[in-house]
Formats: structure tokens, sequence, C-alpha cells
């Protein structure tokens, strides 16, 4: 029992982060390696305030947040005047030097050792809730003005900007909403998993949560959210076949990319209403 | 009558590549000016600088009275410009009424933060902006195709749909980039007729760059005709038609 809830736990936070890269890579179509970075600064920041300077939890992640998204806002200064892969490399590049930064700053991070001794203060209720709510969030953006501009710009930049979007700025709120999701979602990793290390998010991590998003379909975050749940809860009860587990996944995302290129789900959308209405008319 | 657009000295080089040289225009209120030339003659090249696509090597364009060479684009399509492309430049993964929806964006005065929690006025301009969206696409006969996706629709209907878009920025100025590309001789007829059709319901002032002769010797006041970057006629359709160097550029000499 304990395992299952160990499992279900692990694929919820790993959702709260492809919320985060789904609306940046998704919605908007910016492709960053940099996720990891983003989650090692919240985790980092949530615990070592805890165990260090005694913050009170919560505030220990609203402080997470904040400085997920004070670094997210100094790093795409530069960054968002980049375009597909230097943005990729630029971002790929910036998740390695935190990396490297955390290995080396030891006697604040641990080093290489990691910060051990974090209490378990959050648990899937808290999961289950944030989902809910970064969800109900980015459905609302996705729906509105905000959702329009993003994938317009992702389709076309310059005509974007010719619709009086302002490109750079719009991609700036994206990047910033993207950094404080994944900083809170990094903040709870700390303290559900209870202990953190350098290398515990690399680029291939990053890297997934593209790859998850774009199987699940870039038009959909009920797809984004259910490819997310199957591939890293299955991923846990198939442990067994080792190293065959990423193999198998490659194969689905070549078979995805063949013959349904625009994801599984491609735009479709869970929405109770219509399911409540569509039930209504069928009879 | 009231002047729209100032454009004076204008001049672009890409590399050695002199692609517009000394232009100069003025654009009156409600009125439909063409501008044509040979292929290569640097006529879109026009239209980007105006929309602030391309910046400015020097010259200056007056928007209103405001100079505009210098702003990025978007402030330039906020002021009140507005255009469409020569290769159609749909959002493929927005359906019709969202490619629409899109360019009313600047229009809209909610925030991010109400947006995020559809809070207060964010359903009430939703709501305008939906009911605005689907006015323009029955006004071009596209109603029907409001969630079908822009690319998979006919050609002719892409370039409708394309015009509908730059309308519901609400511009005072309408830059039309080869509109009757790729239309057969019904569909030119029909461009010409909701041409002036909106001319005339919305004021607007009309830019046109184009080949088709019939259609913009038929509905503009004013033709400027380009050939290398350089102007060499400017007129009233009939005048153009008779003009020495215009018909040297478009047929090469008499011999």
């Amino acid at each position: 029992m304990e395992f299952y809830l160990k499992v279900l736990e692990i694929t919820c936070l790993y959702t709260i982060l492809v919320l985060g890269a789904y609306l940046m890579t998704g919605l908007t179509g910016l492709f960053s390696l940099g996720q990891g970075a983003f989650l090692s600064i919240g985790a980092y920041t949530a615990s070592i305030s805890y165990l260090h300077f005694h913050v009170p939890f919560p505030l220990a992640v609203l402080l997470a947040v904040l400085i997920g998204t004070s670094v997210g806002f100094l790093v795409g200064i530069p960054v968002l005047r980049l375009h597909r892969d230097y943005f990729l490399l630029v971002t790929f590049g910036f998740s390695e030097m935190v990396r490297a930064a955390l290995l080396h700053l030891a006697q604040l991070t641990g080093g290489a050792l990691g910060v051990a001794g974090i209490p378990k203060l959050a648990g899937l209720p808290t999961i289950l809730v944030s989902i809910l709510f970064i969800t109900f969030l980015i459905f609302n953006l996705k729906r509105s003005r905000f959702g329009r501009n993003c994938i317009a710009i992702r389709d076309d930049e310059l005509a974007a900007s010719l619709m009086g979007i302002n490109v750079y700025g719009h991609k700036m709120k994206v990047f910033l909403l993207s950094s404080a999701i994944t900083s809170y979602g990094g903040a709870l990793y700390a303290f559900v998993i209870m202990f953190i290390e350098p290398n515990l998010f690399n680029w291939l991590e990053s890297a997934k949560l593209i790859v998850i998003t774009f199987v699940g379909g870039v038009n959909s975050i009920t797809g984004a959210i259910i490819t997310s749940v199957i591939y890293y809860s299955f991923g846990e009860f198939f442990r067994f076949v080792d190293v065959w587990r990423d193999v198998l996944l490659s194969i689905a995302v070549l078979l995805v990319t063949i013959f349904r290129p625009k994801g599984i789900f491609g735009s479709w959308e869970l929405s109770l209403t219509k399911l409540l209405h569509r039930r209504g008319k069928g009879m | 009558m009231m002047e729209v657009l100032r454009i004076t000295d204008l001049s672009k080089n890409f590399g050695g590549v002199s692609a517009v040289v000394d232009f100069g225009l003025i654009q009156k209120e409600n009125e439909i000016t063409g501008i044509i030339g040979p292929n290569g003659a640097g006529k879109t090249t026009v239209f980007n600088l105006i929309t602030g696509i391309y910046p400015v090597d020097s010259g200056e364009i007056w928007f209103y009275g405001k100079r505009i060479a210098g702003l990025p684009a978007h402030k330039i399509t906020v002021l009140g410009i507005t255009r469409t492309f020569q290769n159609i430049r749909l959002f493929r993964n927005l359906n019709v009424l969202d490619n629409v929806k899109t360019a009313y964006g600047i229009k809209t005065s909610y925030t991010m933060w109400e947006e995020m929690v559809r809070y207060g006025r964010v359903k009430q301009e939703e709501e305008r902006t939906e009911e605005l969206a689907r006015g323009f696409l029955s006004y071009f006969g596209l109603e029907k195709y409001s969630d079908s996706f822009p690319y998979n629709l006919p050609y002719g209907l892409q370039r409708r749909l394309e015009l509908a878009r730059a309308l519901m920025a609400g511009p005072k100025l309408l830059l039309l980039d080869e509109p009757g590309a790729g239309l057969n001789p019904k569909e030119i007829r029909q461009l010409m007729e909701t041409l002036l059709k909106i001319q005339r319901d919305r004021a607007l002032s009309i830019i046109i760059v184009e080949h088709h002769m019939e259609l913009v010797m038929k509905i503009c006041e004013t033709i400027h005709v380009l050939n290398f970057g350089k102007k060499i006629a400017e007129g009233k359709p009939e005048e153009i038609q008779k003009d020495e160097a215009v018909l040297q550029a478009y047929l090469g000499d008499q011999a």
C-alpha cells in the first residue's frame, strides 16, 4: 500500500512539472531544457531556508517560488530574445550551470551529498490540490486572450506581433509563470521526498517533460496530464523492464509522431459542461 | 481631406541592394491607394517598413501626424495599422474563430491575473470578443467554418479570413499585400466588391499592393508605380495606363 502511495505522490509531483512545461513548450512553443534548474532552485531554497534558517514551511515554499521566479526573470531577459535551437541550448547551459553551482557550493547545499533530513510536511492531498489549482489557472489562461496569444506566437511570431501582441513581453510572462510553477513543484518535492541532491533532475528529465507534452498533444492540457500520469506511474510499476522503459517511451514517441503528429489527444479537452450537454442531447 | 499616412524619402538597403529608394506617399482618409510594379520592385518592402517589421534606414513615416518609423511592430498595430500577407499567414493551431479573436486582444483591458481566475470583466469582454468575431465571420461568409482550422479551408476563404482578422483589430489604415493572388476571376470580382464595401461601411483607408491590373485600376483612386525600388510614376489609374515609363517597365522598349 505504501508503495502505491509513494508512486502516486511521485507521479503527481512530476505532473506539476509537466504543467509548467506545458505552458512553456506546449502552449507557447519555447523549448526549454531549463526546467530542471527551476525545480532544483525551488527545492534547495525551500529546504535550506527551512532547515538552516528555520523559516516556517508555508513561507519557505513561498520564498522558493519568489526566488525561482526572480531567477526566471534574470535568465529570461537575454534568453527570450533567442529563438528555437538557440533558446534550447542556452536554457540547457543554464540548467547545467545551476547543477554545477549546487555541487560546488557545498557549505550551503551539501554538495554531492545533497540535503537530507527534510521532514515530510506535504503529502498527496497538498499535491492534488495544487494540481487542481494550477490546472484551473492554466485552463483559464488557455481559453482566453493569454492562450490565444501563446498559440499565435508559437505558430507565427511575425504575424502575432502584427496582431498587436508584444511577443517578447508575452514570452516573459509565460517564462515567469512556468518558473513559478516549476519552483513550486520543486519546493513540494523536497518536503515530500525528504531528500534532494544536485542530480535529481538533470536535462534528460527536462527533455522528458517536453516529450510528454508533445505525446499528449500540445493543444491539450488534458492530454499532458493524462500522458504524464501514465508515463510516471506505469514507469514505476514496470521498473523490472529497466532500461527498456526508455526504449518503450521512444517507440511510443515515434509512433505518435508518425501517426498522430498533433499528439494523442490533439486539441481535445475534458470539459464537464460539454460531457453533460452531450449526454442530454444524445438521449 | 484628412491625411492618414505620410511617407517621405523612405529608403531601405539589404546589403548592397537598394530595395526602396526615396519613396514618398501621402494617403488621404477613406481612399484606396495602389502600389504596383514588377516582381522585386520593393512593394512588399514598403509594407514591411510601414508596419515596423524592418527598421527604416532613412526617411520618415507619419501616421495621423505621429512619427511611427522605429516603433516596434506591435505598437504600430495598436495605433491602427493592420495588414494581410502575400503568402497567407494564419495561425494554424487556432480555429477560424480564434484566429479572428486574436486580433481583438489589443482592445481588451483585463489583466493576466483576472484571466487566470476568470474574474470580473474577463467574461464580459470575452463575450464581446466572441460576438464581434462571429460578426466578422458572417460578414465574410465564413460563419459555418468557425470551428475548422484555417489551413483546411479553400484558398479563397483563407484570404477572406485574413481580411476578417485584419479588420477585427479595428484599423484606421489597412494594408493589403496582393489580396488577389491565387484567386479566380469570379473571386477577384467578389474581392473588389468586398473592398469597396468595407471602405464605405467602415470609413477605412486602404493601400493595396497588387499585380492584378484590373483590380487595381478599378478600385484605386491613386496609383504609385515602383521599379527597382524607385517610384517611376504616380497618378490616377487612367494616367498610369498611358504613362511611358510604366509601359516600358512592364513591357520593355517598344523598339
